[in-house]
Formats: structure tokens, C-alpha cells, sequence
């Protein structure tokens, strides 16, 4: 019986032992190994947390981010003794690095974003050592990296009408929230996804193309309800003007066809007037009179 | 450590890029870890150089698509400078980047300064030179050429501190000549052109600051915004315009039409990130204001010969409040299950009186009083789940719920007939589901797999999204330097209501292929389908005599084959050489013509428009030789060829392009 309790004690006391915390040892200690990380990490802005010393361990250096690195040490490495980010699990990922990046506005909603909920998490974009750019700490150049998941994206960026994303001009995160976005104004449903929002929550194409904005007077009721892609796609099209049809009256015509949705005629779309012959050529390019179709100041038809 | 760097560039120049215009030369140049100088690290890179190019064709679509044109460029530079000790006097680090400084048609600059604890100063300028020749829209008498240019400032002040403030201030100003066109006398009247000369201007401030109290962060954030336009219009002299059978001219016609507004707006959030759960709330409030004037006199003859003249004053202002609101509830019960709900409210109400007078000698003064009121309320609710079932597989879920309520009230009041208002009111309901899951069913392979499915019962227009669902895959394999992957997905849609039915199948195929073969070998090749074909109802008239209502159907197909192929070898570590071919090629409905005789006037001019064959190609070349350490010469050609199978509306819009460059790619 005697013996039994011994062991039982001696075997607590090695537990105990085993599950004493690792200790904070610096990260002078860890340039001895991984001297190649170390050597340009003064580039890094993980090393603010250094260059401060006023952070608490667990805040500086590479212990905040890999965990106190006592036990790696007195195990010559090891990624079973530390906190390794190429075994954790996703979720712990995000635990991690939001400790820190949690603060910032662009994040909040990462928890909710469609990326961390399919497990595409921080170090799936973001190379802390070896990154290619030194903003943001991209693992590759931003289109790129995006490209890797969003083929079709990629294909719609090589048509003849697109957006000046390859050319440099402009980057996805000119218009998406890769770490989540607050909920859509525009559309209803899942749809669309990640896409950041402008000034007042709208499309983000109104950052740049502000005069589409208004407010007007007589507002394109579907612009300002479903947005700017029920005529133009984002990204490239085959069409001039990122336009769903290559000829604008079967854009025009497809939603103005007196079907019964909303409006002030047959309590429908408004439908395409008697004085419009679309026999007659001049008829079928109704930008060329409606001009303000994004919304006027002066003529609730958009022709002035 | 050479090789490693060698090795590690070419991997990131080769993965999975699109087809980039030729220059800049994505080579690096100069010592991989920089040089230092006193305290601090210096890396550079500048490349200048020539850009040329030749155009055989349409070059208004050229310039639209492409637009590279000869002359000395900055094609790029690189400048990075870092503090080694982190401790800089007044900075820290500086990164600058540009791109295409000297003329481009695409140029930016992203400056960064920081100091640590102190400051981060960000500040990006672009300028895109944009040209559309708007052939098929409007026979290009709705021509662009453009100038935008965008830049953007943000300081924050401690920005790793507990209180935090932020500064900054965005431009956006889009100048230059461009067309457009008029309808005068009666909105079935001839179309004349006009020559604008572009003049917008946007401005926003901002002011704000974070708080950080007990684990919770609260953000907040005021804006100003001011925007103007005060294009100018022009009238080149009498015109018969473009119709040559209508009898309408004009003689002489002159318009200003100024408008002015701001949009000043607030932001709070609150944000917190616990070890079981999280919280976020926002609260925006936008208020934009705009006033506007237009004054119109056009003096000629009316669509049946008569003389006639006319004077049109438009006065009046527009607002849009809009105040949104948000609130997410993560809670993280354990280890592998995540739930989130969110909560958002979004309402608008956009007003505006316009007050509109006409002067018209034949028929003495209207004056007419237009009233508009467009409101919007969407509430919305969606939970979303993820669950790791093991260290390999993960399941998620989610479900939204919406109701959006959309108010509309037009009013009229023309004397002396007096008032109208014609009101509108719906309500939308829609439900969302989303099933997905990842499985790596060994370390470098992963399966994705999701579905969506969505109704809704009220859609506002004819061709929203009412029955729709969405299906996709991705699988993809990554080891080392090689990465595979290939997927599909298909959104359909059918929206049924009283009198049409619209359909929508979109389904687009990939697959990529990466891989880094030796340190001095890489290729890259994708190929994408995209296809999508829409059928939706049409009514319209064919014959403004007789008011003859046709309904028919528009039927629209478009089969997209998307190439792309990149091989690059680097030749005893002096020379870089890249080659790659890039087309995308609509076959439409399988038509390289267009149809045959169709005696049925109306199925005569909606058949050319029901697909649009056509191809955009581009192989491309580049070399870069390594004269030494710190310099490189490089050079490259890029051809361009876009040709359609058949013109809308006649007109040929095909063109061939050559361009090229030579530069020198150099590091002090």
C-alpha cells in the first residue's frame, strides 16, 4: 500500500514536472539556429515589438508570436516544443495572430469573414519570414496570391475590357476585404462576398467613380438597389464598358419589358414607350438619349 | 544563399500570374539584403527605359483595352529603407514604389513612412489616362479621354499604442475632353453631339482615433466629403444631326449644368476578441447633399420642319441620409467549432425636389415641380458555422435571412393640370443556405466543396437573383514548387414573374498547373471556361405608327475559353528569359458568322446581338541580362491582336498591336 501511494505521488510529481510552463527566454536565444530569419528580421514590423522594450515577453519578439521558447531550447528544437504555425490548426492560427492585429478596424470582422470560415487563415496569404513584398508581408504579389484561388477571377482580368489589375494600376484590395466585410447594402442573400464598401456603405466602385454616387433627384432605382453589377461586371468582360451585353438595348430591354416587379407603370418596370420603334436603328442605343442613365439632377428619363 | 534567393524569386515571378503588360522587368537587381548605410539598410531598384508600340487597326479600341504608347519611362523603382536597430531618429523605415512614372497610361506611387510608436504616414497616388471610344455603344459619340487621378493620405499617430488618432485626406479628380450627345425638342427627336471637357472633382477629410479599454476597441471615425462637376458643353454649329430622315436641327444650343454637394459621415465601433467569444458593433451615418442647376437653350427646327426654340431651367436639390448598423456574436465553445451571428439594419431615404421650367415661345411657359423619394430598409440576419471534425476535415454552414422594403413616391405637379404622385411600396424576403467543406485527405492535397442555395419572393427587378443556387469545387495539390489545381462552379438563376421569365446559367471550368522545375526552369499554365447563357423576356414596339407590341425573347450565350502559358529559364545566372501567351477567345453559340437571311425583321436585329464571337491574344517575350550586380539590361516585345467575328452595328472595331521596350534595371 505504501509502495502504491509512492508511486502515485512520485507519478504526480513527474506530471506535475512535465506540465510546468515553458519559459520566456528572448529572442537572443533563438538566433543561434535560426540565424537566417534573425538576420533581416530588423525589416520585419514584428520587430517594432523588440525595438520598443517596453512590450511584455509574451508581446516581443519571436516568443509572441512561436510562445515562450524555454522548453525548445533545452530540447535543441523541435516543432512539438514550440509553437509552430505549420502544424496549428487554422483556428488557432487566427487566435494567434489576432492577439495583435485584432485592433485594427479592417479585421473586425474576421471572425464572420468567408475566408476564416473556410480556412483560409493569416498564414495562407501572409509569409512572416519570407514574404515578397515588404508591405503587409504578402507571400506574393497581391493579384497572385489571389489568383491562386480565384482562377476564374484570373480569367475574367485577361479579357480585352477589365479593370487595370495586372497592369499594376489598381489591386483586389481596392475593392474586397480579404479579412471580412460588414454586411452588403446592396443585393440581398450571401452574395457578394468580402467586398469592402465605400464612404456610406456602398459599392465600392463609388470610391472611384464618385460621380456615380449622387445623391440625384431621380436616382436609377436598380443601381441604387441591387448595384452597379445588374449592367456592368467588375472585373473584365468581352463587352465595352464592363457591360453584360454586348449591345445595350437587350440590357436595357431585359429588365424594361413591363413585367411586374416594381414601379410606377402596370405596377412594373417601366415599359419601353409606343414612340420607340426598335425597327428604327436610332432606337436601339438608348444611352445615346437617356445619357445621365446612372441617375439625374433634371429629367427624371435621364436625358439631361 | 544565392541559389536560395535565385531560386525563391523564381518561384514568385512564375506562380500563377496573369499575363502582365511586358515591362516592368519583375527580375531583382542589386543585393538581395541591401547595403548598410550608418544606422540604417538600403534596398533599391530603379528601371528606365523605353517604351514603344505600333498599332495596325482600330486604335481607338486599342487605347482602350491596352493603351501603352512610345516614349521614356520610369517603368518602375523599388525603394526601401529600414532602421537596423529600430530606434531611427525620425523614421524607421520608408518604402516607396512606383509604376510607369514618365507617361504611362497606368502610373502610381505607394510611399510608407513610420517610425515606431511615433507615427505611420501612408500615401498612394495613381493616375489612370483613360480612353473609350464607346463605338458600340454609341458610335463613339460618347468618347472618353480622361485623366483620374486618385491619391490618398492616412497618419496615425502612437499607432501601437492603447489611444490611437488618425488623420487623412483622398482626392479623386477626373479631367479631360470627351463627347456626348443631346436630344432635343421631343424625347423622340434626332440626337446631336456635344463636346465636354470633363471637370470633376472629389475631396475627403478624415479625422478619427481608436481606444482600446479592457480588451475592448473602440473605433471612430468623421468624414467630409465635397464633390463638384462643372463640365462645360459645346455645340460645334448647325447640325442636322444623326438622323438624316428626321427634319429636327439645331442651329444653335448651349447648356451649363454645375452641381455641388457634400457627404459628411460618422463611424463607431466597438470590437472585442475573447478566448470563447467575440463581439463587433458599428454604427455609420451619412448625410449627402447635392445642389445642381442646369440652364439649356437649343434654337432650330422640330422633328416635322417647324422652327422652334427653346430655354430649360432645372434647379433644385438632392439628399441621401443613410444610417447603417451591425452587431456580430462569435462564440467559441471549443477548439473546433465556431459559430457567428450577425445582425445589420440598413435604411436610406433619398429625396429631391427638381424644379423644372420650360420656356417655349410657341407655347408660352410650363413649369413643371418634380418630387422624388426613393427609401430603402433592409434588415438581415445570417449565422455561420465551422466545425473541425479532424485535423483533416471541416465542415461549415450558414444561413441568411433578409427583409428589404423598398418605398418609391413620384410626384408630379404639371400646370395647370396639378398634382400627381404615383406611390410604391414592396417587401422582399430572402432566404440563403450554404453547406461547405474542406478535406485534405493527405498533407498537400485539398478538397474544397461548397454549396449555396437561395430564394427570394419578391425580387425588385426582372433579372435579380430569385432562384438561384451556386455549386462549386476546388481541388487543389501543393508541394514544393509545384501547385495544381482545377475546379467548377455554376450559379444558376430563375427569376419567374407575371408576364417573363428570365433564366441564368453561368459555369466556368479551370485548371492551373505551377511548378518550378530546376532553380533555372519554371513554367505556368492555366486554362478557364467560362460560359454563361440567359434567355429573358422582351417586350417592345416595332413600329411607332401602328404601336405594335412584340414579345419575344433575348437569348444571349457566351462561351469563354481563357489560355495562358508562361515558361521562364534563367541561363547560367546571367540571363533571364520569359516567354508567354495569353488569349481569351468567345465562341459565342458556336456562330463565326453572321446568320444566314432571316426574313423576320424583329428576329433580324436581335440575332447579331444574341452572342459576340471574338479573341484577344497576346504572346509576349522578355529578356534580362545581368551585366553585374547592380545592373541589368532588359528587353521585351508584346503583341496584341483582338479581332471580332462579326461587328455590332458594323463597325470593326479589330486591331494588331507590336509593342515592346528596352530599359535599363539598375541599384546604387
Amino acid at each position: 500500500m505504501v509502495r502504491l501511494v509512492l508511486a502515485l505521488l512520485v507519478a504526480l510529481v513527474a506530471a506535475r514536472a512535465e506540465d510546468k510552463p515553458s519559459e520566456y527566454v528572448g529572442s537572443d536565444a533563438c538566433k543561434t539556429c535560426h540565424a537566417d530569419v534573425w538576420f533581416n528580421f530588423y525589416k520585419n514590423p514584428h520587430y517594432k515589438s523588440l525595438a520598443s522594450g517596453k512590450e511584455s515577453p509574451d508581446r516581443t519578439g519571436c516568443e509572441g508570436c512561436h510562445g515562450p521558447g524555454g522548453a525548445h531550447v533545452a530540447a535543441h528544437g523541435g516543432k512539438a516544443t514550440i509553437r509552430a504555425f505549420s502544424v496549428m490548426s487554422p483556428r488557432e492560427t487566427v487566435d494567434t495572430c489576432l492577439a495583435c492585429h485584432g485592433k485594427d478596424l479592417s479585421r473586425a470582422n474576421i471572425r464572420r469573414s468567408q475566408h476564416t470560415l473556410a480556412d483560409v487563415v493569416c498564414s495562407n496569404c501572409h509569409s512572416i519570414h519570407k514574404s515578397a513584398v515588404p508591405k503587409f508581408l504578402l507571400a506574393r504579389k497581391q493579384s497572385e496570391l489571389c489568383y491562386q484561388c480565384h482562377a476564374s477571377v484570373r480569367a475574367q482580368f485577361s479579357m480585352p475590357v477589365k479593370h487595370r489589375v495586372n497592369e499594376g494600376f489598381m489591386q483586389c484590395t481596392d475593392c474586397h476585404n480579404p479579412h471580412g466585410a460588414f454586411a452588403t447594402t446592396w443585393k440581398d442573400g450571401l452574395k457578394p462576398r468580402l467586398v469592402d464598401q465605400a464612404q456610406i456603405n456602398e459599392e465600392p466602385c463609388l470610391k472611384c467613380h464618385t460621380d456615380k454616387r449622387g445623391p440625384f433627384a431621380f436616382e436609377h432605382a436598380s443601381v441604387r438597389v441591387e448595384g452597379c453589377e445588374t449592367c456592368h461586371y467588375p472585373h473584365g468582360s468581352m463587352n465595352a464598358r464592363l457591360l453584360h451585353r454586348p449591345a445595350v438595348f437587350t440590357l436595357c430591354l431585359e429588365c424594361h419589358n413591363g413585367a411586374g416587379t416594381f414601379g410606377r407603370e402596370n405596377n412594373g418596370e417601366i415599359r419601353l414607350s409606343p414612340a420607340h420603334n426598335l425597327l428604327d436603328p436610332r432606337f436601339r442605343q438608348c444611352t445615346a438619349c437617356h445619357v445621365r442613365i446612372h441617375g439625374s439632377n433634371a429629367d427624371p428619363t435621364f436625358l439631361r | 544563399m544565392n541559389r536560395l534567393f535565385l531560386t525563391l524569386a523564381l518561384v514568385l515571378a512564375s506562380t500563377l500570374c496573369a499575363q502582365q503588360p511586358v515591362a516592368p522587368t519583375p527580375e531583382p537587381v542589386g543585393p538581395a539584403r541591401g547595403d548598410n548605410v550608418s544606422e540604417y539598410n538600403i534596398v533599391n531598384s530603379f528601371e528606365t527605359g523605353y517604351r514603344f508600340s505600333s498599332i495596325d487597326g482600330n486604335e481607338g479600341k486599342y487605347r482602350s483595352d491596352v493603351n501603352y504608347g512610345n516614349g521614356l519611362r520610369l517603368l518602375a523603382s523599388n525603394f526601401t529603407i529600414n532602421s537596423r536597430d529600430g530606434r531611427g531618429r525620425f523614421f524607421d523605415e520608408i518604402v516607396l514604389t512606383t509604376l510607369g512614372l514618365g507617361n504611362d497610361p497606368y502610373e502610381s506611387a505607394v510611399l510608407r513612412v513610420q517610425k515606431n510608436g511615433l507615427y505611420r504616414y501612408d500615401m498612394q497616388w495613381r493616375l489612370d489616362d483613360y480612353y473609350n471610344p464607346a463605338l458600340t455603344i454609341s458610335q463613339g459619340q460618347h468618347l472618353y479621354d480622361t485623366s483620374r487621378r486618385l491619391q490618398d493620405h492616412d497618419l496615425t499617430l502612437f499607432p501601437q499604442a492603447k489611444i490611437r488618432f488618425r488623420v487623412g485626406y483622398s482626392r479623386n479628380s477626373q479631367t479631360g475632353p470627351a463627347l456626348n450627345t443631346t436630344n432635343v425638342f421631343d424625347i423622340t427627336g434626332d440626337v446631336f453631339p456635344l463636346f465636354t471637357n470633363v471637370r470633376r472633382l472629389d475631396n475627403e477629410y478624415r479625422l478619427g482615433g481608436d481606444l482600446d479599454i479592457a480588451g475592448i476597441k473602440i473605433t471612430w471615425l468623421h468624414r467630409w466629403e465635397d464633390f463638384k462637376e462643372d463640365t462645360p458643353f459645346a455645340f460645334n454649329g448647325p447640325s442636322g444631326g444623326n438622323n438624316p430622315t428626321d427634319l429636327t436641327t439645331l442651329s444653335s444650343f448651349q447648356r451649363t449644368a454645375p452641381y455641388h454637394g457634400t457627404t459628411p459621415g460618422w463611424l463607431a465601433n466597438l470590437h472585442t476578441d475573447r478566448k470563447k467569444w467575440a463581439a463587433n458593433g458599428r454604427f455609420t451615418y451619412a448625410g449627402g447633399r447635392r445642389d445642381y442647376i442646369l440652364d439649356e437653350t437649343a434654337i432650330g427646327t422640330n422633328s416635322i420642319g417647324l422652327n422652334q426654340s427653346r430655354q430649360i431651367v432645372v434647379g433644385g436639390d438632392a439628399s441621401r441620409p443613410v444610417t447603417t448598423g451591425d452587431l456580430s456574436v462569435t462564440v467559441l465553445p471549443t477548439q473546433r467549432l465556431s459559430i457567428v451571428n450577425n445582425s445589420s439594419l440598413y435604411d436610406t431615404r433619398i429625396t429631391g425636389n427638381s424644379e423644372y421650367l420650360e420656356y417655349d415661345p410657341a407655347s408660352a411657359t410650363t413649369s413643371i415641380l418634380f418630387f422624388n423619394f426613393l427609401g430603402m430598409r433592409a434588415i438581415t440576419n445570417s449565422t455561420a458555422a465551422n466545425f473541425r471534425a479532424s485535423k483533416r476535415l471541416t465542415f461549415r454552414g450558414g444561413y441568411q435571412y433578409s427583409d428589404r422594403l423598398i418605398r418609391s413616391n413620384e410626384y408630379l405637379n404639371i400646370l395647370p393640370d396639378g398634382p400627381e404622385s404615383i406611390v410604391a411600396e414592396q417587401t422582399n424576403h430572402t432566404r440563403s443556405g450554404l453547406l461547405g467543406v474542406r478535406w485534405q485527405p493527405i498533407q498537400p492535397l485539398t478538397v474544397n466543396l461548397d454549396a449555396e442555395i437561395s430564394r427570394a419572393d419578391r425580387p425588385f427587378y426582372p433579372i435579380s437573383d430569385r432562384n438561384y443556387h451556386a455549386l462549386s469545387g476546388r481541388i487543389q495539390y501543393r508541394k514544393k514548387s509545384l501547385l495544381l489545381s482545377t475546379g467548377y462552379r455554376e450559379n444558376y438563376n430563375n427569376n419567374s414573374i407575371q408576364i417573363t421569365a428570365y433564366s441564368s446559367r453561368a459555369r466556368s471550368y479551370f485548371a492551373d498547373a505551377s511548378w518550378t522545375a530546376r532553380s533555372w526552369m519554371a513554367f505556368d499554365a492555366s486554362y478557364s471556361r467560362l460560359h454563361l447563357d440567359t434567355i429573358g423576356g422582351l417586350a417592345f414596339f416595332t413600329s411607332s405608327s401602328l404601336a405594335q407590341l412584340d414579345q419575344t425573347q433575348s437569348v444571349y450565350i457566351s462561351n469563354i475559353h481563357a489560355g495562358n502559358l508562361g515558361v521562364r529559364f534563367v541561363l547560367r545566372k546571367l540571363a533571364d528569359l520569359y516567354t508567354g501567351y495569353s488569349i481569351t477567345r468567345d465562341v459565342g453559340d458556336g456562330r463565326s458568322a453572321p446568320s444566314s437571311v432571316v426574313t423576320d425583321p424583329v428576329s433580324g436585329f436581335l440575332m447579331p446581338v444574341q452572342t459576340f464571337p471574338l479573341s484577344f491574344q497576346s504572346p509576349l517575350a522578355r529578356v534580362s541580362i545581368k551585366i553585374n550586380n547592380r545592373l541589368r539590361w532588359n528587353a521585351g516585345w508584346q503583341y496584341y491582336r483582338y479581332r471580332e467575328d462579326f461587328g455590332l452595328i458594323t463597325i470593326n472595331q479589330n486591331y494588331r498591336a507590336q509593342t515592346g521596350y528596352t530599359s535599363l534595371l539598375w541599384s546604387f
